[in-house]
C-alpha cells in the first residue's frame, strides 16, 4: 500500500512536469511574439536571449495604427466574420439536420459528398473560382469573401452538426413529429436547443476562419477601404520587411481577439470526459 | 427513419439541403470543371482564350528549361513526407498523454490547441521572428548552448524544415479528434486487459491502437492532402519561394503562374495534375469511410 | 417579421455591391505603390486636385511593395475592374501595354491645354511609348544613385564620394567603412548595401561595355557583361562590404542604412521621402562609381489609364493635373520624384538647396548617360529569373558564370513566347 501511493505520487509529478513542459513549448511562440512586439524599433536587437525588453515600447502599437488604417481593417474583418458566422450556423446546421432525417441511401451519399468536399484542395479551384466570380460580378466585394458561408463555410461544420444531431435520442424527434411538426420546426425547436456546444464550437471555428482568411481578400479585394486585417498585416510587412517590433505588434493585434475568444469558450472545444467531445461520433 | 414524413416535409428537407448542395456545386463542382477546360486553353484574362490542346501540360511537365513545376512538386512532397508523420504522431502522443482527467489537464489541452487558432499571417510573422538567423530567440538559445546556428530561411538546406516545424505546432484539430476517439473507448476494455495482466504497452498495442486506427488513417490522409495546401499563406509571407526556389511549394507556384504572370492555362494544368493526385487519395478515403453510415446505427 | 427580412436583404445588397452611385461627383480610383512617406505625396496631390476639381472624387489605393502591386493589378485586370488610374514602372509596362490593357494617352495629350509632349524629358516619354504612340504619361525620370551617410564618412575621415569616383574608390571606401566596433566578430556597420537584382547590376554592366540584352536574348554571360557581374558579386563574396544572406535576412540593408549602420546604399530617388525622416545623421547622394564609362539606369513610373476603366475622362483629368506644373511640383517637393517635366526638374521644387539631398542635381546630370532596359512583353518574368540567379551568385552559392549562364538559358524562351 505504502509503495503503491508513493508510486502514484511519483507518477502524478512526472505527468504534470511533462505536461507543463509541453504546454510551455506550445505557448512559447506567443510569449516571444508579445515580448518582441514591445522592443524598441531601430536598435540592433541584443545578441543574447532577452525575455522581456527594457524599456517597454508600447508606442509600437500606436505607430502601426498611424502607418495604416488598421482600425478600419479590424472593423472590416469583424464585419465579414460577423456576417459569416450566423449564415454559416444556419446553413451548416440545416444541412446537418436534414442529413440525419434522410433515409440511409440519401444520408450515405451526402456523407460521402461531404468527405469528398472536405479533402478537395482549395488550391484546385482557385483559378477557376476567380474567373467564375468575375463573371458573377463578385469581384471587389465582400460577397466573394462570404460566398463559402452559403455552403456552411466548411463541410466539416456540416459534419459536426450531423454528428451532434445524431446523438440526440430519436424519441425526441419522433415525439415532435407526432405533434405534427415539420423538419424545419424540429430543427429549430428540438435539434438546435440541444446542441448548444456544437453551435458555439462551429461559431468560433467559423469566426477564426474568416478572421484569419488571407487568400480570399488577397485575390478579390481591390479597394483599400474594403481590406481586412490579414491584408493589412501583409501591407505592414511590405512597408518595412525587417522591422520586427512593429510586425509583431501587428501580429499581436491580429492574434489577441482569437486568443481571447478561445479562452472564453475553450471548454467546449476540448472534450472533458463527460462531454465526450464535439468531435466524437 | 423518415418514412413518417409527409411530402411537404420532404420538400422542406430538400430546401434545408439546398444552400449546401448549391454552394458545393457552384463553389467546388463548377470551378473544378472549369479548371479542366482552362487547362487546355491559352488565356491571360484579358485577350480572348485560344484552344491549345495538351500544350499546357507539355509546358508544365516536359519543359527542358523551366523546371519550376518538378521543383515545386519535389518541395511539396518533401514537406508532406516530413510534416505529416510528425503532425499525426505528435497529435497522438499528446492525446494519449492528456486523455486522463484531473486538475490542470484542461489547461494543458488548451495550451496544445493554442497555436492552432493563431491567424495564418500572424503565425507566419511569429515564426519568421523566431527563426530570424541573427536576432531570433531560437538561434540566440542555440548560440547560448554552444550549438550551431543555421541560417534557417536564408539557407536553402534548412528553409523547408522551418515550414515543417511550424506545421508541427498547429495540430489542435488532430489532437482533439484523437482525444475524442480515446474517450470513446469503453473503460471496460482496459479493465479486462488489466485482469489479464497486460502491461501498458500491450494495452496500447492491442486495444487503443486498433480502435484509433480508422481515425489515424483518416487524419493521415486528410493531412497529406491539406497540409501542403495550408502552407500557402506562410509560404507567401515568409519566403515567396526563396532561397532559389527551395521553398517554392505547389500552391505558391500555381498562384504565381495564374495571378502574377496571368498564365491561366498552365496554372490550370498544374491544378488538374494536383487534382488527379488528390482524386486517387480521395478514392482511397472513400473506400474506407463508405461503411460509416452503416456502422453507427445509434 | 416580413419587414425585418426586407431590411436585412437591403443591408445585404448594400454590403455586397461595391457602391457605384452615379451622382454629380465622379469617382476615380488611383492605385499607387510606395512607402508611407511616399504615400503622403500622393495624398497631397489628391487633395490639391480635388480642391481644383470638386466634381471628381479620388479614391487612393496604396500597395506598399512593387511585387504585390503587380499581382494586385494583374488580378484587377483579369477581374475586369482595375483602378481608373494606375501607376506603373516602365519595366512592367510593356507586357501589359502589348495586351492593350491601357488606353493610349497620346491623343489625349495632343488635345491638352495643360501639357505637351515636348515639356517632358524624351527619355521617360519613350519608355512609355509603344510603336511611337504615347501610352502612359511618366511622372519622373529617376535613376540609380549612391546614398551615403555623411556622419559615417566623417567619423572615418574618408572623403565623400563625388562625381567621377571609380569602382576602385568605391571598394576601398566601403572596405574602410565596414567595421566591427566591439570586436565580437560580427560586423556592426557595413560599407555598402544593395539589392542583388538585375536593375542594380545593369548600370555597372553598361559601364563596362556590356549589353545586358540584345536581339531577343540576354548577354549576361558574355565577357564584358560577366566581368561587371563578377565585380558586383565580389562585393559580398570577396570583399564582404555588404551583408551576407543571413545578415540581410535578419535585417535588410535599407533598414541598416536608415538606422545609421550602412555607409553607402544604392537606390533610386524613391527613398528620399523616407530618408528625409532620418534625424540621427546627415546624408547625401552621389552618382554611381564609374567603370570604363559613365552609365546609370532609368527608374520611371507613369500614370496609365486601364482600357477597362469606367471613368476615363475624369481619370484623364486627374492624370493631366498630376503631370501639370502644379501637380508635379507638389509631388516633387515631397522628395518622391525626379520630375519628368523639364521645367519642374530645373526649378527649386526639385533642386531646393535647403531640402535633402543637397546634391539633387546629380539626378539631372546623369540623364545624358541614363539607359533603360528593353521593351519586352515578358520582361518582368525575365527579370525575375535574373534576380533569382544573381542572388544565388551574390550570396556565394554558385559562381557568377554559372548563374548567368543559367539565366541566359532560362530566359531565352520567354523572349519569343508570345503570350
Amino acid at each position: 500500500m505504502q509503495v503503491n501511493s508513493k508510486r502514484r505520487i511519483f507518477h502524478a509529478i512526472a505527468f504534470h512536469a511533462v505536461s507543463i513542459l509541453i504546454s510551455a513549448l506550445f505557448i512559447l511562440p506567443l510569449v516571444w511574439m508579445a515580448s518582441a512586439s514591445l522592443r524598441q524599433p531601430g536598435l540592433p536587437p541584443p545578441r543574447t536571449m532577452e525575455w522581456w525588453p527594457e524599456p517597454l515600447a508600447w508606442s509600437n502599437y500606436n505607430r502601426i495604427f498611424e502607418m495604416l488604417p488598421l482600425g478600419r481593417y479590424i472593423f472590416n474583418s469583424l464585419l465579414v466574420a460577423g456576417i459569416a458566422v450566423p449564415i454559416t450556423l444556419v446553413t451548416a446546421s440545416l444541412a446537418g439536420f436534414a442529413m440525419t432525417q434522410l433515409n440511409r441511401r440519401g444520408r450515405e451519399s451526402l456523407l460521402g459528398l461531404s468527405v469528398v468536399l472536405l479533402v478537395v484542395p482549395t488550391v484546385a479551384v482557385w483559378v477557376a473560382r476567380f474567373i467564375l466570380f468575375r463573371t458573377l460580378g463578385l469581384f471587389n466585394s465582400y460577397a466573394a469573401l462570404l460566398a463559402p458561408a452559403l455552403m456552411g463555410s466548411s463541410p466539416l461544420f456540416v459534419l459536426l452538426f450531423f454528428w451532434s444531431f445524431r446523438r440526440i435520442p430519436r424519441e425526441l424527434y419522433d415525439a415532435a413529429r407526432m405533434d405534427g411538426a415539420g423538419p424545419l420546426e424540429i430543427w429549430w425547436r428540438v435539434a438546435l436547443p440541444l446542441s448548444g456546444a456544437t453551435v458555439i464550437v462551429v461559431g468560433i471555428l467559423t469566426f477564426l476562419l474568416y478572421w484569419g482568411d488571407f487568400t480570399t481578400p488577397l485575390f478579390y479585394l481591390k479597394s483599400q477601404t474594403l481590406y481586412t486585417l490579414p491584408v493589412g498585416l501583409r501591407q505592414l510587412q511590405e512597408l518595412d520587411r525587417t522591422n520586427w517590433p512593429l510586425l509583431l505588434a501587428g501580429a499581436m493585434v491580429m492574434t489577441l481577439p482569437s486568443v481571447l475568444l478561445f479562452g472564453i469558450v475553450q471548454r467546449f472545444f476540448l472534450p472533458e470526459n463527460r462531454l465526450a467531445g464535439i468531435y466524437g461520433q | 427513419m423518415n418514412r413518417t414524413y409527409t411530402a411537404s416535409s420532404r420538400t422542406q428537407l430538400l430546401l434545408m439541403l439546398t444552400p449546401y448542395l448549391l454552394g458545393a456545386a457552384v463553389l467546388v463542382g463548377l470551378p473544378a470543371l472549369l479548371s479542366l477546360l482552362l487547362a487546355f486553353l491559352r488565356y491571360d484574362g484579358i485577350s480572348a482564350p485560344v484552344w491549345v490542346g495538351g500544350f499546357n501540360f507539355q509546358l508544365v511537365l516536359a519543359n527542358p528549361v523551366d523546371l519550376l513545376f518538378p521543383i515545386s512538386l519535389y518541395n511539396t512532397l518533401y514537406f508532406v513526407i516530413l510534416a505529416v508523420p510528425v503532425r499525426v504522431l505528435s497529435a497522438l502522443a499528446l492525446a494519449l498523454l492528456l486523455s486522463r482527467s484531473g486538475r490542470g489537464v484542461g489547461l494543458y489541452r488548451a495550451a496544445v490547441y493554442l497555436p492552432t487558432i493563431i491567424p495564418d499571417v500572424a503565425y507566419a510573422l511569429i515564426w519568421m521572428w523566431i527563426f530570424n538567423p541573427l536576432y531570433g530567440p531560437l538561434n540566440l538559445i542555440l548560440d547560448g548552448l554552444g550549438l550551431p546556428t543555421p541560417g534557417w530561411l536564408a539557407d536553402a538546406q534548412y528553409a523547408k524544415v522551418v515550414f515543417v516545424v511550424m506545421a508541427a505546432f498547429q495540430i489542435g484539430e488532430g489532437f482533439v479528434v484523437l482525444l475524442a476517439g480515446l474517450q470513446n473507448i469503453p473503460p471496460e476494455y482496459y479493465a479486462a486487459a488489466a485482469v489479464d495482466g497486460g502491461n501498458v504497452w500491450q494495452q496500447f498495442r492491442y486495444i487503443t491502437l486498433p480502435l484509433l486506427a480508422p481515425w489515424l488513417l483518416l487524419l493521415t490522409l486528410r493531412d497529406i492532402i491539406l497540409s501542403s495546401q495550408n502552407i500557402f499563406t506562410a509560404n507567401f509571407i515568409m519566403t515567396n519561394g526563396d532561397p532559389y526556389y527551395s521553398t517554392l511549394f505547389l500552391p505558391l507556384l500555381i498562384y504565381e503562374e495564374a495571378f502574377d504572370r496571368m498564365h491561366f492555362g498552365p496554372g490550370s494544368a498544374m491544378t488538374v495534375l494536383l487534382g488527379l493526385v488528390t482524386a486517387a487519395l480521395i478514392g482511397l478515403i472513400l473506400s474506407i469511410v463508405g461503411s460509416w453510415g452503416e456502422t453507427d446505427a445509434s | 417579421m416580413q419587414n425585418r427580412w426586407v431590411s436585412f436583404c437591403l443591408l445585404m445588397a448594400f454590403l455586397f455591391t461595391s457602391a457605384c452611385g452615379q451622382g454629380e461627383v465622379q469617382p476615380v480610383s488611383f492605385m499607387v505603390f510606395g512607402e508611407p512617406a511616399e504615400l503622403k505625396a500622393y495624398q497631397d496631390l489628391v487633395a490639391a486636385f480635388e480642391k481644383q476639381h470638386p466634381e471628381i472624387k479620388v479614391e487612393l489605393i496604396h500597395i506598399p511593395s512593387q511585387g504585390d502591386y503587380r499581382k494586385r493589378l494583374a488580378a484587377d485586370l483579369v477581374g475586369g475592374e482595375p483602378a481608373d488610374v494606375v501607376l506603373i514602372n516602365y519595366r512592367r509596362f510593356s507586357g501589359l501595354a502589348i495586351k492593350n490593357a491601357f488606353e493610349p494617352l497620346g491623343p489625349y495629350l495632343e488635345k491638352s491645354d495643360l501639357i505637351a509632349y515636348d515639356d517632358f524629358y524624351a527619355l521617360s516619354m519613350r519608355a512609355f511609348s509603344l510603336n511611337d504612340q504615347v501610352i502612359c504619361i511618366p511622372q519622373n525620370i529617376s535613376s540609380l544613385v549612391a546614398f551615403y551617410n555623411k556622419d559615417v564618412f566623417d567619423a572615418a575621415g574618408i572623403p565623400y564620394p563625388d562625381a567621377g569616383w571609380t569602382w576602385d574608390d568605391f571598394i576601398s571606401a566601403s572596405k574602410a567603412l565596414t567595421l566591427d566596433f566591439d570586436s565580437d566578430g560580427r560586423i556592426d556597420q557595413y560599407g555598402a548595401g544593395v539589392e542583388p537584382t538585375l536593375i542594380r547590376v545593369a548600370p555597372f554592366v553598361w559601364q563596362n561595355g556590356g549589353k545586358v540584352s540584345i536581339n531577343n536574348a540576354l548577354t549576361l554571360a558574355d565577357p564584358l557583361d560577366l566581368e561587371a557581374v563578377q565585380w558586383f558579386v565580389d562585393w559580398q563574396v570577396t570583399h564582404h562590404i555588404v551583408p551576407n544572406a543571413v545578415e540581410e535576412k535578419a535585417e535588410s540593408s535599407e533598414s541598416r542604412f536608415i538606422n545609421g549602420r550602412t555607409a553607402i546604399y544604392f537606390n533610386s530617388r524613391r527613398l528620399v521621402p523616407t530618408f528625409r525622416e532620418i534625424t540621427a545623421f546627415d546624408w547625401d547622394i552621389a552618382p554611381l562609381p564609374v567603370g570604363r564609362s559613365d552609365a546609370t539606369i532609368l527608374h520611371s513610373d507613369a500614370y496609365c489609364l486601364p482600357s477597362a476603366g469606367k471613368h476615363k475622362q475624369a481619370a484623364w483629368t486627374f492624370i493631366e493635373y498630376a503631370n501639370s506644373m502644379a501637380g508635379q511640383t507638389l509631388v516633387s517637393q515631397s522628395g518622391r520624384t525626379v520630375p519628368s517635366l523639364i521645367q519642374v526638374a530645373e526649378s527649386d521644387a526639385f533642386l531646393d538647396p535647403n531640402a535633402k539631398p543637397a546634391h539633387s542635381r546629380v539626378f539631372l546630370d546623369v540623364i545624358p548617360f541614363t539607359l533603360r532596359l528593353p521593351q519586352q512583353a515578358n520582361w518582368a518574368d525575365i527579370e525575375e529569373i535574373c534576380d533569382e540567379e544573381l542572388q544565388r551568385a551574390f550570396f556565394g552559392e554558385v559562381s557568377a558564370l554559372e548563374a548567368m549562364q543559367s539565366a541566359v538559358k532560362r530566359a531565352l524562351p520567354l523572349f519569343t513566347e508570345n503570350e
